[in-house]
């Protein structure tokens, strides 16, 4: 069966048809859901609420692309989760000075913890990518998150997260910004293989 | 010529990257590049941020996230006599519910009238009218209200044939529960009983509802619940098994 079609069941309330889609897209929700929420559990939390919203909201989806739609969904459960988070209190984004200042210096991105033989052993890019995402604001990386992992354009992340197309480019520009900076940072900590890769990349 | 490049020049660069420029500005945009490396070196960075951030491995989903009828609120189709049962269980309680209020409500409406009253048995007084009378309570308060008027003509009903007005403690009556009733209404009724020692020795508030009509509804309250609940617990079962 084909989406269309299964969209169109599970806006009559067939739950199986529904759950089809779910298998479909359930890695990239949950993966979206992994990169604004940072952790697996949070994550998880969000997708399955995302996709109980979703089969809620169903009939309000008027076609266009179906993976945009969840997308929406899934960035709208993560604020959602967010929030609720925020109102427990939970490890500060941004990392503080002794005095209680913001950092500005990607250098805390070193875990004193942390050896750099061990820092190795850890999946590196993963590890470096995701630390310096949760170091941006959350609207900040749900644009990045939904444009550079899931490839969306401009258009469908403006509706996601609904603010101007305008507003999209600058965060997203600002975002990369600040991204590039954070993994400059990471740079030495990371594996030669992997600067290898990137300067094969570079070229 | 070149410039500063301003944050407003990172936005286009970003922009560029993703084609979201109109093909006037590329144009313009690419000639800058050419001639302003500063601004080719923040392209090149920016290009390598994004080229990083879609390396980032896809995860696979830890579980799968399909949904349950439960976890959407859907219900199993219940078979349509369901809801007839249900309806039949609520009103019989109600029904009996009203029996019990009604022999309650009885004797305390006599109270007000001075003759003795406590002992148990005796009464029983309209017992063939009550099955009609049941579900109408306003006809059932009429007896009531009018006993008091005529409490100087004793009914020569003595066979003890019915327990009394009992407090709500049991569908059947026991001889323990109008033993029971005797003695919590000892203080108010011994003082009469000694005035008037033999003058109506039975003289008993006849129980507005009898127990048999009681029983009756306990016993329909009782099995259309059972019948609803094994209606409903036999198509959630067919239903579960059709779901997997």
């Amino acid at each position: 069966m084909d989406e269309t079609a299964l969209i169109l069941e599970a806006q009559h309330g067939d739950l199986d048809s529904f759950n089809t889609l779910v298998l479909t897209y359930q890695d990239i929700v949950f993966n979206t859901a992994l990169r604004i929420m940072g952790d697996e559990e949070s994550a998880a939390d969000a997708t399955q609420e995302a996709f109980l919203s979703a089969f809620r909201a169903i009939k309000s989806y008027r076609g266009g692309s179906f993976k945009a739609w969840l997308l929406r969904t899934v960035t709208n459960a993560c604020y959602d989760e967010l929030r609720r988070q925020k109102r427990r209190p939970s490890v500060p984004l941004e990392p503080e000075t002794d005095d209680g200042e913001e950092m500005e210096t990607p250098r805390w991105l070193a875990d004193p913890s942390m050896s750099p033989e061990e820092a190795a052993e850890a999946d590196e890019l993963e590890h470096a990518i995701q630390h310096c995402l949760e170091a941006l604001p959350v609207e900040f990386r749900a644009v990045v998150v939904l444009t550079d992992l899931q490839g969306m354009d401009y258009k469908e992340v403006a509706a996601s997260v609904r603010v101007p197309l305008g507003t999209i480019k600058s965060r997203l520009a600002r975002a990369r910004l600040r991204l590039r900076e954070c993994l400059q940072g990471f740079w030495e900590l990371l594996p030669a293989t992997f600067r290898l890769e990137e300067e094969i990349l570079r070229t | 010529m070149t410039q500063t490049p301003s944050f407003r020049d990172v936005e286009k660069l970003s922009a560029y990257l993703d084609g979201q420029l109109k093909p006037s500005e590329i144009a313009r945009l690419e000639s800058r590049l050419k001639t302003d490396p500063e601004l080719a070196s923040i392209l090149k960075d920016l290009r390598q941020t994004r080229g990083l951030l879609r390396r980032l491995p896809q995860r696979r989903a830890p579980r799968n996230f399909t949904l349950t009828p439960k976890m959407v609120g859907q219900k199993p189709p219940l078979p349509r006599t369901y809801p007839a049962f249900r309806f039949a269980t609520v009103l019989a309680t109600l029904l009996l519910f009203f029996t019990f209020a009604t022999n309650f409500m009885a004797p305390l409406a006599r109270t007000a009238a001075p003759y003795p009253y406590g002992r148990g048995g005796g009464g029983g007084g309209e017992p063939e009218t009550m099955m009609e009378a049941a579900p109408e309570e306003p006809a059932l308060e009429m007896p009531a209200m009018e006993e008091p008027a005529a409490p100087e003509t004793p009914e020569p009903l003595s066979t003890p044939a019915e327990p009394s007005a009992e407090d709500s403690t049991g569908v059947e009556p026991t001889v323990e529960a109008s033993e029971k009733s005797g003695v919590q209404e000892a203080p108010s009724g011994d003082t009469f009983a000694q005035q008037i020692p033999d003058e109506v020795p039975d003289r008993s508030p006849a129980p507005l509802i009898s127990a048999p009509v009681q029983i009756t509804l306990a016993s329909i309250a009782i099995l259309s619940a059972l019948v609803a609940f094994a209606l409903r617990y036999v198509a959630i079962r067919k239903w579960r098994a059709k779901a997997k």
